[in-house]
């Protein structure tokens, strides 16, 4: 309520202002015409679509405003302001509306609510938050990664956890009631001891950790399944996010030297060493770049390099398949071992995955110093360092699973000679469980292929079983059990398998603590105490400091993950152990990365949008899922223990089983069909159809795009082309024409050139603009990147046709000679724009004529665009601001007038030149003389009258001064920041721009003077704002703000002027243009670009709302009302829009 | 945490939320940041919106910043008064465009403000070599920086103006792949 009144009270004001104008200057239909608009805004602001609009608008700023590049001062009171409009105005709209807004500020509170409260959950930001300060972004890089797969293990663990290990906790068996849940006799005794704990038998190997305990052979498979499942979605998910993110890396352009630049600083590096390390890396990067640069063409010794790579790579592919020789013997020997020796000792025990370990730990040191001999560059070597590491682990976790499967496959022969033995040497199977029943009819498919083995290993085995079966069938059934058991547990090759991950899991912890405590810990004590008391210089020299090599240690988190998926079928316990071990992981390399390393030299950049980890993440999880997956499917679950043992042919065979036995009939003969190859086979088909219709859509829009990049680069060039011609071809008509001052003709053609090279350069700057800003309102310019292309080179050719209002124009304006007057009246006064010819009054149409004046030419290509691209807003705001520096050109035609009425109008141009250049300093001096006045009106008649006075300025004197405002330029803008800031950057593109061109141009003099023109303006004012801004700044800001609303404003005003008579028209009209002024700064922006073919007007309009800005200030100092005025202005525009 | 911090209003915390890419935590942390660089300038409550403002030596001497070669632009950049020294606005204003959470072109923009040292809106190629110089701390000599500066400008100018406007220099760098700050 308060708001509406200041606004009303604004209002009132502003109409009051406006009758003292009117008193103090001719004309009245200015009063009349205030009043219009104020009828206007009054029923602008009851429209209730027009409200609503308007306060999408305003939201959307509020949501988007963190995204504009202003400073925080500005942001608040936009923010402020836009909040206040929606509160005003929210309660105006129908009450369903209210409550949906209010709806939605509880939401969004909520929101923000829950996520304040969010953050705190996310583990180790702060920690993260520091390493990345202190060592960059490249070693945050590999904590955030392990904080990821922190997330996906958590998830695996509540997974297993919630459907495995809990219900068999809750519901299973009690331990110790079962067969697979009893630890055997023999075994009892020990199962408590150290040693038998570490190789992870005793109580863990019988307890729900393993694989051999479930109860739940449908929940057990299908959480192994989801596993998998689960992992491959989330990888895809946020591969698919991080390359949406980067769509930088389909470009081939090449910004070699650009990017070694400009995105060579980690901005986030704190650490004096880091940064030290940091400048060497990328002065090494920018001499490497100068001498390919040198050397492209240059050919290097090739084949000492070549046969160096050779022998590097032989290197490498030896100690690959020495690596993998070894576990594979390794395997092997344990295997022998164990059937051999009764008591393995310690180191038996775990040889396989200590070798392992070492492997992964030593190899990839082997491997940098064998890439030391191929001489790569960094980048290719640190590739290849990375690959062949990868191709280590894998060869490692693929030998090592293929030798334990092999194991597996023995333990099955054992098993069934075992078995078949028992059959064989005692009649009598009745012993045996019911369950082993199917085992026997199994077994006689499988015996014939086992037979060729029997004979090496049938007699000690034979003898073995034999030895305490006969006593026990003899004894009593108790024996049995025992002896199945004996089984059981030699042969429950899941469980065996798990457990050998889940060592191998372990030890490879231990091998990690143990590195870093070793290499990075020692080392640093090591080096900094004793670097004072040694030979030589220990910091810098030989041992130096720990380094985190970030590649390898990411390397070993996917070789990590890679165990964890490869193993957590058979051991369900894996992904809660590597959730711990993350953990520690975490804190560990955490405090060694703070206390003991140095960031590595060659910095790995990996920014967080990057693939390269989770696609060899992707590839180890694929790699790992194929060994589990050929163990299920090749292998027949062990029978004695485990989830499977009631009898499954295969575990997958479980599905089908429960769907037999529990579902209805009709689902298994869905089932059943679907399954059948009728339905399958078509399927497939179907889906290679499908994966191949995708990718050709895929090539075919890859083949698009880079045709559209060769064609903006084509035209981008050729435009480049054309503006030198025109800039070297134009010359000389240009002088010519310059010459005969008054030829009709000759200006038409010529003109083109004129307006031609600044449009040019805008529509090159609208195929940029569209992608700057894409991400800041996004929703708009992919559409209309394309379309102002188009466009352009119609619009360029356009500018011919403006020729012709303006001719109009000139010859109303002709038969007024002295229109000196009130032209720079007051931002305030739109009405002076609005054009009834059929009205005489000498005011009037002289500013119509300005006014035109200057629409012509923006006007002429605007309503071009206007067609295809309804940006009309800022084209429009140009001619009202226009008006304002009028009198400039007025006088100019004015001059001119004398030969024009002979000649005709479409001589305009050629005339322009000359006539302007006075002009020129013309305004400049009654500007000054406006800084010394006191009161405003008085400046705009003194100004009309010094005009003649200083026409015959000299010309030198302007070309000094244009080189002048350029100091004054810059820290005005600096001063400006309030403005906003697409508008300014275009302003400052705008006036600079044209400078560079006007170099290769004949640079027409009234353009330059033009241009000293409103730079001396905006110095001015400038010095101006300076002096007034101390004790008024504040309310100085408070109308800032709205000058958006005052761009549509001043649009509608020109609105106004195209329809004098239909006050309804521009309403309508109007509400549309809201609607485009929703992505204020964009539009109007990108309008400016398009539609500043000819660059002065926009500085003319630069030095206009500093004009202004300045006005109001002093007129504020003057009286109270006056500053009213200016205020009422910019705040009724708000209202007005609504 | 709590309600109990009096250094702003809640609708001051709003605004600054909704300004910036900061949580409301996060806010606070930054304003003891601020304050922890001069406890006797900068007073506990902002609710009255005291005008405070840090000199430049001390906002430059933050670990932050301290390391960084262009901390001097940085602070000009983003001071209002565009010599480095900063109100508790600017302060968050800086924080928040050089968060990760800052989109892309928005650090674009404020980047090529960084690089252009003599605020005439163009990188020009004395500006280059001043981001060049700082950046390898004149271990280049002069011929390298300017084969460099050179390279550079032929390299991203796309209207052959010899400088590089905004336009050119986000064209070229939303295409680096790691410009991530």
């Amino acid at each position: 309520v308060k708001t509406t009144k200041s606004c009303k009270r604004h209002k009132s004001v502003r109409q009051h202002a406006s009758i003292t104008q009117c008193t103090l200057q001719p004309g009245t239909e200015i009063l009349s015409n205030s009043d219009d608009d104020h009828r206007d805004l009054k029923a602008d602001s009851n429209d209730p679509e027009q409200i609503f609009q308007n306060i999408q608008f305003q939201k959307e700023i509020v949501a988007n405003i963190r995204c504009r590049p202003w400073p925080m001062r500005q942001k608040l009171r936009t923010l402020r302001q836009a909040k206040e409009i929606v509160l005003k105005y929210e309660g105006r709209l129908t009450r369903t509306r209210g409550y949906q807004a209010a709806g939605a500020e509880l939401w969004k509170k909520f929101v923000r609510l829950a996520y304040n409260f969010m953050v705190i959950f996310i583990p180790w930001e702060m920690r993260i938050k520091k390493i990345e300060s202190h060592f960059g972004s490249g070693v945050a890089s590999y904590f955030i990664f392990l904080r990821w797969l922190f997330g996906i293990n958590i998830v695996l663990t509540v997974m297993t956890g919630a459907f495995v290990v809990l219900p068999e906790l809750l519901a299973g068996a009690p331990f110790g009631s079962t067969i697979s849940k009893t630890i055997p006799k023999e075994q009892f005794a020990s199962a408590q001891d150290l040693d038998t704990i570490w190789s992870l038998g005793g109580y863990l190997q019988y307890s729900v950790l393993f694989y051999g305990n479930g109860r739940l052979p449908l929940a057990y498979f299908l959480v192994g399944m989801a596993v998998f499942a689960y992992s491959f979605i989330i990888l895809l998910k946020k591969m698919a996010k991080n390359s949406r993110m980067s769509l930088a890396s389909a470009s081939d352009e090449n910004y070699t030297f650009c990017w070694r630049v400009f995105c060579a600083w980690d901005y986030l590096i704190g650490n004096p060493e880091a940064a030290e390390s940091k400048a060497a890396a990328i002065v090494n990067s920018i001499r490497e770049a100068i001498l390919e640069e040198q050397e492209k063409k240059k050919s290097k010794n090739l084949a000492v390099t070549i046969c160096l790579r050779i022998i590097a790579n032989i290197l490498v592919l030896l100690s690959l398949a020495g690596s993998i020789y070894i576990i594979y013997f390794v395997v092997d020997r344990s295997q022998k071992l164990e059937r051999t020796k009764k008591e393995l000792t310690l180191w038996e025990k775990n040889e396989v995955s200590v070798v392992v370990s070492l492997i992964t730990m030593i190899a990839p040191s082997a491997f940098e110093l064998v890439a030391a001999l191929e001489m790569y560059h960094p980048r290719t070597t640190l590739r290849f360092q990375l690959a062949r590491v990868l191709v280590l682990y894998l060869g490692n976790l693929y030998s090592l699973i293929i030798a334990l499967l092999d194991k597996v496959d023995s333990m099955n022969i054992t098993e069934a000679e075992a078995n078949s033995s028992a059959s064989n040497w005692i009649d009598s199977t009745t012993f045996l469980v019911p369950r082993t029943v199917p085992k026997e009819d199994n077994l006689s498919t499988t015996v014939p292929a086992i037979r060729i083995r029997r004979n090496s290993t049938m007699t000690l085995e034979k003898s073995h079983t034999q030895n305490y079966t006969i006593p026990v069938m003899l004894v009593n059934k108790t024996t049995p059990y025992l002896h199945n058991m004996q089984s059981q547990t030699a042969q429950c090759w899941e469980t065996y398998v798990g457990q050998e991950m889940l060592k191998l899991s372990i030890i490879d912890m231990i091998f990690t603590v143990a590195s870093i405590l070793l290499i990075d810990f020692f080392r640093g004590l090591f080096v900094r105490y004793l670097s004072d008391c040694w030979c030589w210089d220990l910091e810098s020299k030989f041992p130096e400091y720990g380094e985190f090599k970030i590649a390898e240690n990411v390397l070993h988190l996917v070789y990590n993950q890679g165990m964890i998926w490869m193993g957590a079928f058979f051991s369900p316990c894996l992904p809660a152990f590597n959730v711990l071990k993350l953990i520690g992981l975490m804190y560990l390399r955490s405090w060694a990365v703070l206390t003991c390393n140095v960031p590595h030299q060659q910095v790995f950049r990996a920014s967080r949008s990057n693939n390269f980890y989770l696609a060899m993440l992707l590839f180890m999880l694929f790699l790992c899922m194929l060994p589990t997956i050929f163990a299920i499917a090749r292998y027949k679950p062990s029978l004695s223990c485990g989830p499977f043992s009631s009898g499954q042919e295969k575990i997958y065979d479980i599905v089908s089983e429960t769907i037999k036995a529990d579902f209805p009939v009709w689902f298994n003969t869905v089932i059943n069909y679907i399954s059948s190859p009728v339905v399958v086979l078509p399927a497939l088909l179907l889906l290679f159809m499908l994966i191949y219709y995708l990718q050709s859509i895929a090539r075919s829009l890859k083949f698009t795009n880079s045709q559209l990049r060769m064609q903006i680069q084509t035209e981008r060039t050729e435009d480049k082309k054309k503006v030198v011609q025109m800039a070297v071809g134009k010359r000389i008509p240009w002088e010519c024409h310059a010459l005969t001052a008054g030829g009709s003709s000759d200006s038409s053609i010529n003109n083109p050139s004129l307006l031609f090279p600044a449009r040019i350069q805008t529509f090159e700057g609208n195929d940029k603009r569209p992608e700057q800003d894409s991400d800041l309102t996004s929703q708009e310019s992919s559409a209309r990147s394309s379309t102002p292309r188009k466009n352009g080179s119609v619009l360029n050719f356009e500018s011919p046709v403006p020729k012709g209002s303006r001719i109009q124009t000139i010859s109303q304006s002709i038969p007024q000679p002295d229109v000196a007057r009130p032209a720079n009246i007051s931002p305030a006064t739109p009405t002076h724009l609005t054009p009834t010819p059929s009205v005489p009054s000498m005011q009037k149409r002289r500013i119509d004529q300005a006014a035109n004046r200057y629409s012509n030419i923006v006007h002429g290509s605007a309503s071009e665009l206007c067609k295809t691209k309804p940006y009309p807003p800022v084209t429009f705001k140009k001619h009202v601001e226009d008006v304002h520096s009028e009198p400039l050109f007025r006088k100019g035609i004015r001059q001119v007038n004398p030969d024009v009425l002979g000649a005709g109008a479409p001589a305009f141009v050629g005339r322009k030149v000359p006539t302007t250049r006075y002009f020129i300093v013309n305004e400049h001096e009654s500007r000054k003389k406006l800084l010394r006045s006191t009161s405003r009106l008085p400046k705009h008649f003194r100004m009309e009258e010094s005009g003649d006075i200083v026409e015959l300025y000299p010309r030198n004197v302007r070309r000094y001064v244009v080189r002048t405002p350029h100091r004054t330029y810059s820290p005005h803008f600096s001063e400006e920041e309030e403005e906003e800031e697409e508008l300014r950057r275009d302003l400052i593109n705008r006036s600079y721009r044209p400078r560079s061109l006007s170099d290769l141009r004949p640079a027409p003099r009234f353009y330059i003077g033009e241009r000293v023109d409103s730079q001396i303006l905006t110095g001015k004012d400038l010095a101006k704002m300076h002096y007034k801004s101390w004790d008024n700044g504040f309310e100085l800001e408070l109308d800032r703000p709205s000058q958006a609303h005052k761009k549509s404003h001043v649009k509608r005003v020109d609105l106004d002027q195209h329809y004098p008579e239909h006050h309804v028209k521009p309403k309508s009209k109007h509400k549309l243009e809201q609607s485009l002024t929703e992505s204020d700064s964009i539009s109007i922006s990108s309008s400016d670009q398009q539609t500043s073919g000819n660059d002065q007007y926009i500085q003319v309009i630069h030095s206009k709302e500093k004009y202004l800005k300045s006005e109001a200030k002093l007129t504020r100092n003057k009286s109270k009302t006056h500053t009213d005025l200016t205020m009422a202005e910019s705040n009724e525009l708000v209202c007005s829009n609504v | 945490m709590g309600n109990k911090q009096t250094i702003f209003t809640p609708e001051q915390l709003d605004a600054y939320q909704d300004c910036t890419f900061f949580t409301r935590k996060e806010i606070l942390r930054l304003f003891y940041r601020y304050r922890d660089l001069a406890p006797q300038l900068v007073p506990l409550s902002y609710i009255d919106k005291p005008d405070v403002k840090l000199p430049y030596e001390l906002i430059g001497s933050m670990p932050e910043l301290k390391d960084n070669p262009f901390r001097q632009r940085i602070a000009e950049v983003f001071s209002e008064d565009g010599d480095g020294n900063m109100t508790l606005d600017d302060f968050l204003d800086m924080f928040s465009v050089l968060s990760e959470m800052a989109p892309r072109d928005l650090k674009a923009y404020y980047a090529f403000k960084i690089y252009d040292f003599n605020n005439d809106d163009y990188i020009c190629k004395s500006d280059l070599e001043k981001t060049v110089n700082k950046l390898t701390r004149n271990e280049l000599t002069p011929e390298e920086v300017c084969l460099v500066c050179d390279k550079v400008i032929d390299e991203a100018d796309q209207d052959n103006d010899g400088k590089l406007s905004v336009e050119d220099f986000q064209h070229m760098i939303i295409r680096a792949p790691d410009f991530l700050r």
